[in-house]
């Protein structure tokens, strides 16, 4: 029945705010307070949830940010981790394709989404391919999520481990060994002047490492020419390119001397 | 005398019809969950909105105790966490409901999507729920920072290497974040900056047009 053969439509002292039988059929209701009660119950439930979670699980705060810290290994939240894996798998040049060129598309791809599924059809099964992407996204986040989260596990479980001093995982691209020997070598050099002045508060004024790595036995692992574009590369934010140094001539001497520390 | 009160505001500001026409536009059942169970999908959003009032009500609570120095951040958070009455409650809450409001956007996102709701006439409004999610990811990006704790302070150092990737611009855009060459006192000051006042102005704006455009466009119809 249709509202304009409602026979009290015509009365004139009709209240304004009444069900009309269109209103008792289709179960359309008024969104305060009629709605907004019944969804509250769920809200409701989902706050007193969030709450009981909340008094669960006590949340820690690690040791206090020290930048110096080179043997931290960093890890972002949970829900940026599907990023974070998806930026591993392009090394080299591939990160700028991996890191700009892809979260470009895909936010495009998501923004522009209402012109790309431009057709009538609302129902999930009339439009297969926008579906099926996105539970192909859905299904690629999950997995890049968890193989992340099992990534970073192996490897905090590997550092703690593998050493107990903080060198252990320097990020050096050499492996270094721990000699037994510690005396220096070649004290007469140049370079020896200049690491004792520039590099030995961080590295050991014997080479033993403590802010940054131990160098002992260097340069049983690493020539001065492999050495000299580490040292000027440096690792920031650690270790500040050239380690502050910026002559050349210099940072070679520093590499040549290096090359010659050969502990056993 | 409530009433009195009332009309005499009334008949200054004619606000009834502000709020009537809140209260009495319908609802359509097929989003009533005490019509049909199943139709709790549709409350996501209000769920969303929920976690996100939390959100700013915790937040603001953990302000009046939070210093964004790097000599004081850590101890203030410590502070926060194991002296303040309730501080590790008004902080559990943050912390998880940071995670919880992702999660809510991301099946609001779901819901919307699998339904095919951002058709027309609704586009734009679909447009400006993608603005509110990446929104919600900086506050996610920035927040994670403020404890200045080993795990935000490195958290940070990598997205900053990795905002450093992007062409031409990277430099630049890691130069604005971090604020000089290493995370540090100008990165805190800034990110605190940006969580708690450029990100909320933007938030409040997109979602003032998110439920306008609801209002505009109405809840799409049943499938």
């Amino acid at each position: 029945m249709s509202s304009s053969e409602d026979p009290r439509e015509k009365l004139s002292d009709a209240p304004r705010h009444r069900q009309t039988y269109r209103d008792l059929y289709d179960g359309r209701e008024p969104f305060f307070p009629n709605f907004l009660l019944k969804e509250w119950i769920i809200g409701a439930m989902f706050i007193v949830g969030f709450l009981i979670w909340v008094l669960l699980n006590k949340v820690g705060l690690g040791s206090i940010a020290n930048p110096n810290d080179s043997s931290y290994i960093p890890v972002p939240d949970w829900y940026f981790l599907f990023l974070y894996q998806a930026l591993k798998y392009y090394p080299g040049n591939g990160e700028v394709f991996g890191a700009f060129l892809v979260p470009v598309i895909v936010t495009l791809l998501l923004i522009f989404l209402p012109w790309i599924d431009w057709s009538k059809n609302r129902r999930p099964f009339k439009r297969p391919l926008a579906t099926a992407s996105m539970v192909l996204v859905i299904i690629m986040m999950s997995w890049l999520t968890a193989e992340a989260w099992a990534q970073h596990q192996a490897e905090v479980g590997g550092s703690a481990a593998g050493g107990s001093s903080s060198s252990s995982s320097s990020g050096l691209p050499f492996a270094v060994q721990h000699p037994t020997s510690t005396a220096l070598m070649a004290t007469s050099m140049p370079g020896y002047q200049l690491f004792e002045n520039t590099c030995a508060g961080c590295h050991g004024q014997n080479l033993e490492g403590s802010v940054g790595p131990e160098l002992r036995g260097i340069g049983n692992v690493a020539s001065s020419s492999q050495l000299l574009p580490v040292i000027t590369k440096g690792f920031p934010p650690n270790m500040p390119p050239g380690g502050g140094l910026t002559n050349k001539s210099q940072l070679q001497q520093i590499a040549d001397w290096l090359s010659q520390q050969k502990q056993k | 005398m409530i009433k009195r009160t009332y009309d005499w505001i009334d008949e200054r500001l004619n606000i009834t019809p502000l709020w009537r026409d809140i209260a009495d536009h319908e609802v359509p059942a097929h989003v009533n969950p005490a019509t049909k169970m199943s139709a709790f999908v549709y409350c996501f959003g209000g769920l969303t909105f929920l976690i996100i009032v939390t959100q700013i009500l915790s937040g603001m609570f953990l302000s009046m105790y939070y210093v964004p120095d790097i000599n004081n951040a850590y101890y203030s958070v410590q502070y926060i966490t194991n002296q303040v009455l309730l501080g590790n409650v008004v902080r559990g809450m943050h912390f998880w409901g940071a995670s919880l409001t992702i999660i809510m956007v991301f099946l609001h996102m779901l819901r919307v999507f699998f339904t095919g709701a951002y058709k027309a006439p609704r586009e734009l409004n679909w447009v400006v729920g993608v603005l509110l999610f990446f929104i919600v990811l900086a506050f996610g990006f920035t927040g994670y920072l403020l404890p200045w704790d080993q795990k935000a302070y490195w958290a940070t150092s990598v997205g900053a290497q990795i905002a450093e990737q992007v062409p031409v611009l990277g430099p630049y855009i890691r130069l604005l974040l971090v604020g000089g060459s290493t995370v540090g006192a100008l990165t805190l000051t800034r990110f605190f900056a940006i969580h708690v006042f450029f990100l909320p102005a933007a938030l409040l704006v997109l979602l003032g047009a998110h439920f306008l455009m609801i209002r505009k466009a109405g809840i799409a119809g049943p499938m």
